[in-house]
């Protein structure tokens, strides 16, 4: 097992390289990072000059990219284009925790909502219960992102207008007095609610398809049935004997939402003011700042192998059948 | 019901109604008490020392920036006058401005602001180590001469005319900067070297969470009467639709928007206030008249006189404008802007003619006293060129890629074809400043004040090897007119006041002769508040809408 960790994270080396070079080249193929800055003439010409030597925006791409690599090797990443006082690595640590939370809270309600419905729509085939969640996983399917989150906006928005109950927050990730302890994480909560409804909707849409189909095929299987023979209660075959096997393809589909949503839900993070990944990522694409794009892509891609293997190792134990080489 | 199903059914009844109890005490703190306010700001900072090109954002000012104080301070009604000193000029030859701080004016950790911090100030933006935003102005003072603890005598190269627009930028303390390197200190924090918080405004900076918000507390050193508030908290809310929604929902208190259609759901929501105005940002097409345009057409200013008159400005002001600023007029000057009163002068009001028939038969005159005639298409052809342009403009953004589509329709009516250019800012400029276009439709930040205009409008004064013609450094039009640069060098340098308007009016009138820009329409600023809040007043000029913060009081 250990062995195999180590070549998948030897692996993962040159797939990040690959990617950082892909990335660098593109974003400063686009244009000059400074084209804003010299069109505006009450920009003084001295301190362009001073970005462009301490970037080295002069020298070729070749050795911009070198300079980078060092100093995210050396610097952890380094500063950004324009403000020589901030630290890449700062705003990365503010922002990821953020994005976690999110994630996290989104990803493990619809988890266990989207599998439990998942799980009742097969065993309840063509039940009225089965086309009802069929219809919604079509429907959580074609929402878009960001018309949801507008119309839960409002929705909230107009509850509050109506009935001066404040259920949940529109925007941001705290109030301004949010308190201590308990009531820090009420308040968070209240924060998150609506932004985590909103990712939620399409992943519980994804996990309950998964799960339905993933259990159908598990429940006409041999051993199943074989289950069902020995006089097992209905709930075990389907909880314990089922349901395990049936997982298999939902830890995949989870893993890698996990992955790529580190890397920010960057719609729904930003209709939210939420400050992640993704808003954090969009800002950097706007002033077209390589130094925090590669940073950010850094992080995101490391994520996405590493969630990658975690879903890779999960198989193991949950079917015991899959051995590690 | 199982007993299992009981307990969760149980759960989650307890967890809502415990999230509705604590959101609606929470709503009910929320709202704005007797001292403090939460304002909704649509950009954050990038860091907070405003003076650096990395930092430099109308918002820095805006949020945490009211913390450091200025000597003088630009109105609503874009006169500037003295706050924290004075500024007036002592000397002619050689050009000496005395500026004088009050006596009051002390930073927060006790220290006097003094004639050393403003000395220190001139010293740290000249300094071509640091990266400054703007040095104009201050790179024209050749030496300080201190006249007393609070006054100095700061004396220039040559004269310069926008001195007052120069001193209403802030005072840094030297007892807290100076040894420190001013490229990145002062990037999360405004402290001294003892980790105290520095202010010479009515505000001081308590906390800047870096994507959450900006937190200010009343500084009881302010100079000036004491501020009522005990605090302003600015959140950052930088969707268009989330801040919206925020002042709708009581989130916010008071936010201060970039033009937008959904503003149009915020008037006549009771119990909020919308103040608009033609603020200092001025919408504009510049013509490319020379090398790097796609027809000789555009190197004639009887063509270009043509394209001013295919335009119906007003109507497609209206058009734009017509939910969220039915008012906003028409701009007709390239120097001054409307609220100037007894400055602003409409030399290009000429072009203006609402009547479409009467705008069609003039522009149809101009094009047949130049032998142009209409091809199959409708479009003018003029000594075998097609009356043909590209118009283009910053791509994404909606009101100009509206209104470049509306230009285009009444243009074509007119037998003049715009055709479509637009791309990303970050493609578009580039192309601009490197004179690829023929119409470019963009805006100049401005200030009210006409300084610099010769950079853009000027030529002969900077002739190199990349620039032959020495045009100005904005001045990307291959526009040179010896009268024009004349007038606007010779304004910059012009102490009378009504010497330099009537110099910067002349440059101004051969201009609207010669069609190098077409000026269209100042954008408006909206102010949206809730009525229970007092003092709030629109500054449409740079200062912006917290120029006034030790005024504001919560109802």
């Amino acid at each position: 097992m250990v062995t195999y960790i180590i070549r998948r994270l030897l692996y993962s080396i040159p797939v990040l390289f690959a990617a950082s070079v892909l990335i660098f080249f593109s974003v400063t193929a686009v244009g000059d990072p400074l084209a804003a800055l010299k069109q505006n003439p009450l920009f003084s010409k001295q301190t362009i000059h001073n970005i462009q030597e301490r970037k080295h925006l002069n020298d070729p791409l070749t050795t911009q990219y070198g300079y980078w690599i060092k100093d995210a090797v050396t610097n952890k990443f380094g500063t950004p284009l324009l403000q020589p006082g901030t630290k890449i690595w700062d705003d990365l640590k503010r922002v990821i925790p953020h994005t976690l939370q999110l994630v996290l809270l989104a990803e493990i309600l619809a988890l266990l909502v989207g599998v439990a419905i998942g799980v009742y729509s097969a065993i309840r085939q063509y039940s009225i219960f089965d086309y009802a969640a069929t219809t919604f996983s079509f429907l959580g399917f074609a929402m878009p992102v960001f018309w949801l989150a507008l119309m839960l906006q409002i929705l909230f928005t107009n509850i509050f207008i109506k009935w001066h109950v404040r259920i949940f927050y529109t925007s941001g990730l705290s109030s301004t007095d949010p308190g201590g302890g308990i009531h820090f994480w009420i308040d968070r909560l209240q924060h998150l609610a609506i932004p985590a409804m909103t990712l939620m909707l399409l992943s519980i849409a994804q996990y309950s398809r998964f799960m339905r189909a993933s259990m159908l095929e598990v429940v006409n299987s041999d051993y199943v049935r074989t289950a069902r023979a020995k006089g097992l209660p209905e709930r075990t075959v389907t909880l314990k004997h089922a349901l395990r096997n049936a997982l298999i393809p939902v830890v995949t589909v989870s893993a890698l939402n996990f992955g790529a949503l580190i890397g920010g839900a960057v719609i729904t993070e930003s209709i939210f003011q939420l400050d992640g990944m993704g808003p954090y990522f969009l800002g950097a694409l706007f002033n077209q700042d390589a130094y925090v794009v590669m940073a950010w892509l850094m992080v995101t891609a490391t994520a996405v192998v590493a969630f990658n293997l975690i879903a890779d190792v999960l198989y193991g134990y949950i079917d015991p059948r899959i051995r590690f080489d | 019901m199982h007993r299992s199903h009981f307990r969760l059914v149980l759960g989650v009844l307890v967890a809502v109604t415990s999230l509705i109890v604590a959101g609606a005490a929470g709503g009910a703190s929320k709202k704005s008490t007797a001292g403090s306010m939460t304002f909704g700001a649509e950009q954050e900072p990038p860091c907070l020392n405003g003076f650096t090109g990395g930092c430099n954002n109308t918002w820095t000012s805006w949020t945490a920036g009211i913390a450091l104080a200025s000597p003088l301070i630009v109105k609503p009604d874009f006169s500037i006058k003295p706050y924290m000193g004075t500024a007036k000029v002592v000397s002619k030859k050689p050009f000496t401005v005395l500026v004088t701080l009050s006596k009051k004016a002390k930073w927060s950790d006790g220290k006097q602001v003094s004639a050393d911090d403003l000395i220190f100030t001139w010293q740290t933006i000249v300094d071509p180590k640091f990266d400054i935003a703007g040095r104009s102005g201050w790179d024209s003072i050749s030496r300080a001469v201190k006249v007393n603890a609070k006054a100095v005598k700061f004396i220039y190269k040559t004269p310069y005319a926008p001195y007052k627009v120069q001193f209403a930028t802030s005072v840094l303390p030297k007892h807290a900067l100076e040894g420190l390197d001013f490229n990145t200190v002062w990037d999360t924090n405004y402290n001294n070297k003892a980790g105290q918080t520095m202010s010479s405004g009515p505000f001081k900076l308590q906390s800047y969470t870096k994507g959450q918000s900006i937190v200010m507390v009343r500084n009881s050193s302010f100079f000036g009467k004491r501020p009522t508030l005990d605090k302003i908290t600015f959140l950052f809310r930088t969707n268009t639709d989330t801040e919206i929604q925020a002042i709708r929902g009581g989130e916010v208190d008071a936010i201060y928007p970039q033009p937008q259609l959904q503003l149009a759901q915020l008037r006549g929501q009771s119990g909020l206030r919308v103040q608009t105005h033609a603020g200092t940002t001025i919408e504009h097409i510049d013509i490319n008249t020379g090398a790097g345009n796609s027809t000789p057409l555009l190197g004639q200013a009887w063509f270009r006189q043509a394209i001013a008159y295919s335009l119906d400005r007003s109507g497609m002001i209206k058009q734009l404008f017509s939910t969220l600023n039915p008012g906003l007029p028409t701009l007709n000057n390239l120097s001054y802007v409307t609220g100037q009163k007894g400055i602003y002068v409409s030399h290009f009001a000429k072009y203006q003619i609402s009547n479409k028939a009467k705008r069609l038969a003039k522009v149809a005159a101009i094009m047949k006293a130049h032998n142009c005639t209409k091809g199959g298409d409708g479009i003018y052809s003029c000594g075998g060129e097609k009356a043909s342009v590209r118009l283009g403009t910053t791509s994404g953004n909606k009101l100009r890629e509206l209104a470049v589509e509306i230009m285009q329709a009444q243009a074509k009516d007119a037998g003049i074809e715009f055709r479509a250019d637009s791309q990303p800012s970050r493609l578009f400029f580039p192309r601009i400043s490197t004179n690829k276009y023929d119409l470019a439709l963009f805006a100049w930040v401005g200030t009210g004040d006409p300084a610099g205009q010769v950079d853009i409008y000027g030529c002969a004064d900077d002739k190199t090897a990349d620039n032959p013609n020495g045009y100005g450094g904005s001045n990307w039009k291959g526009y040179c007119k010896a009268g024009v640069t004349n007038a606007l060098k010779a304004s910059d340098a012009a102490l009378n006041p009504k010497t330099r308007i009537n110099l910067v009016n002349k440059a101004d009138a051969i201009m609207a002769n010669d069609v190098p820009t077409i000026p269209l329409y100042q954008k408006p600023t909206y102010f949206v508040f809730k009525t229970s809040l007092k003092g709030l007043v629109d500054n449409p000029t740079l200062q912006g809408p917290t120029w006034n913060t030790e005024a504001w009081k919560a109802g």
